[in-house]
């Protein structure tokens, strides 16, 4: 059994919109994030800064704590980054829950930021690719889309399932993002629109895929001493848990499932003391349609190869129980690598507070799920108000 | 990719070595230090063998850098009797790719290297009946 020592609370949040800002440097994209996450909670400056990121080197710095603290006024406060490829931010989300309820600090600024603009496209995607197996897969020259994409057609082939079918995952978080204020990519869009879009890796095509983003997202946590001084609507981190899988796709004990998914659900759902049946929302980790589809299924949402068919018949749309990605997900908010598994946080915790400024589906229970590599680091976190 | 990289792989890369488990016989590539079913560290390195099926496939419009001048990459999972491979399939037109396919291993050039080296690798075409 896991000891608790003291509960954990996120009582401030504050993102930067998803985009392409050539025109700003990461620690100022770090500094807009963090600085909304300390008024909004009521000004309580952390003892400690955990910074979620996974490609700062193509940015070309390191060392993004110091940075960071430093440049918004916290110097000689305690920190450091963490890095677990696209699930850095979950990472970072179990670092701090960690210090928190150790009694280690009172409170931790959980900070993540991802600047991919900084380089080309084939840059990026090489930069991406080493969360993959790098001395056994980029020989072949494939690329995260491409390993994805060796996942979708072998759950369509086993499960049966139609290009339209997955294509309702696209669809629905542009229509849910098209509402999201801080989304990267806001339109709407029709099945048409997916079967035209040109082919990145077959079977996925442009409009399965997330855009590469720029971002920055921080959550302010606090012990509940603290919590309640600070914040009239604290919420609880309920569960947490992570898992790993292989790097490498080929030595997987599935392909048309991510184990990571599965395990680390049960894991958080489990301190939870909660189930699947229990989540009124979530956000899922789709950098692909398929991403997406296969973690319905993992974490309890949907059985086994029929996610893709319940969201076709209408299922987890809005005022659903789950409903997902009211923010648009990867697809539509956008991808800031590092950052994406705190923006999860914040729009879960600002759902169940009832502020979040795109599409509201109210509810008690959230749930966030961000995927490092190929499903290889999965962190769950289950939020309630 | 640097060519010392691929070099100091070579001998897996190009025999496709895999392990199989001596405790509880589970085989796998790439090759890992434990098993990754029981974490038992008494392990042999084994030959996947050349020959296979295609389990899963795609074909890769946008390759990594350093890989544009190949595309499209048809890239698939072949499985082997003793475990799956990431590979590139060669000999064979991209609309021509089947599931379940038939492939058998041969040793073609890679794309250069980002040091300026042409490596040769492993990559897969339609078994010859
Ligand atoms: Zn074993």
């Amino acid at each position: 059994m896991i000891a608790v020592l003291s509960k954990v609370f996120v009582v401030g949040v504050g993102m930067s919109n998803v985009g392409r800002f050539y025109e700003r440097p990461l620690r100022d994209l770090a500094a807009e994030a963090l600085f909304k996450a300390i008024d909004d909670a009521s000004n309580l400056l952390p003892d400690f800064i955990v910074v979620s990121n996974m490609l700062s080197s193509q940015a070309e710095q390191e060392n993004l704590a110091s940075l960071i603290a430093d440049y918004c006024g916290l110097r000689g406060i305690s920190g450091f980054k963490v890095e677990a490829a696209c699930g850095a931010g979950g990472a970072a989300m179990i670092a701090g829950y960690s210090l928190i309820s150790s009694g280690l600090a009172n409170s931790v600024a959980v900070v993540g930021v991802e600047k991919l603009s900084e380089r080309s496209t084939p840059e990026v995607a090489r930069g991406l690719a080493y969360a993959a197996d790098a001395d056994f897969e980029i020989p072949y020259g494939i690329s995260f889309s491409g390993l994805n994409a060796l996942v979708m057609r072998h759950y369509m082939d086993k499960y049966d399932v139609k290009r339209d079918e997955m294509s309702a995952w696209p669809i629905l978080m542009h229509e849910n993002g098209y509402h999201n204020p801080y989304a990267h990519l806001r339109m709407r869009i029709t099945n048409e629109d997916v079967l035209k879009s040109p082919i990145i890796a077959d079977p996925i095509r442009l409009l399965d895929s997330c855009p590469m983003s720029d971002g920055a997202a921080a959550v302010i946590l606090a012990s509940e001493d603290v919590a309640k001084k600070c914040n009239d609507t604290p919420i609880l981190v309920a569960g947490i848990g992570n898992a790993l899988d292989s790097t490498d796709i080929s030595s997987r004990f599935e392909l048309d499932s991510f184990l990571a998914a599965r395990v680390s659900s049960e894991r958080a759902l489990k301190m939870a003391k909660l189930t699947p049946k229990d989540i009124d929302i979530a956000e899922l980790h789709d950098a692909y349609t398929i991403n997406g589809v296969v973690t319905l299924e993992d974490v309890g949402f949907a059985p086994k190869g029929k996610g893709a068919k319940y969201l076709y018949d209408g299922r987890f749309r809005p005022g659903d129980k789950p409903s997902i990605n009211p923010s648009g997900g990867l697809k539509s908010r956008g991808h800031p690598v590092g950052a994406t598994g705190i923006y999860q946080v914040c729009e879960v915790v600002m759902q169940l507070r009832k502020d979040f400024p795109g599409v509201k589906v109210g509810g008690e229970v959230g749930l966030t799920q961000n995927i490092g590599g190929v499903g290889s680091n999965i962190t769950t976190i289950i939020l309630r108000s | 990719m640097s060519f010392q990289r691929i070099w100091r792989l070579k001998d897996i890369l190009l025999d496709l070595v895999g392990i199989r488990c001596k405790d509880c016989g589970y085989t796998c590539y790439p090759p890992k230090a434990a098993c990754p079913k029981c974490s038992s560290r008494n392990i042999e390195r084994i030959a996947l063998g050349s020959v296979g099926k295609i389990v899963s496939y795609t074909v890769v419009n946008v390759p990594i850098e350093g890989f544009e001048n190949m595309s499209p990459l048809v890239i698939a999972l072949v499985e082997t009797s003793n475990g799956k491979v990431l590979t590139q399939l060669t000999n064979v037109k991209p609309e021509e790719v089947r599931l379940g396919m038939e492939v058998e291993a041969t040793i073609r050039r890679s794309a250069m290297t980002l040091d300026g080296y042409v490596p040769y690798i492993v990559k897969f075409k339609p078994k010859e009946s």
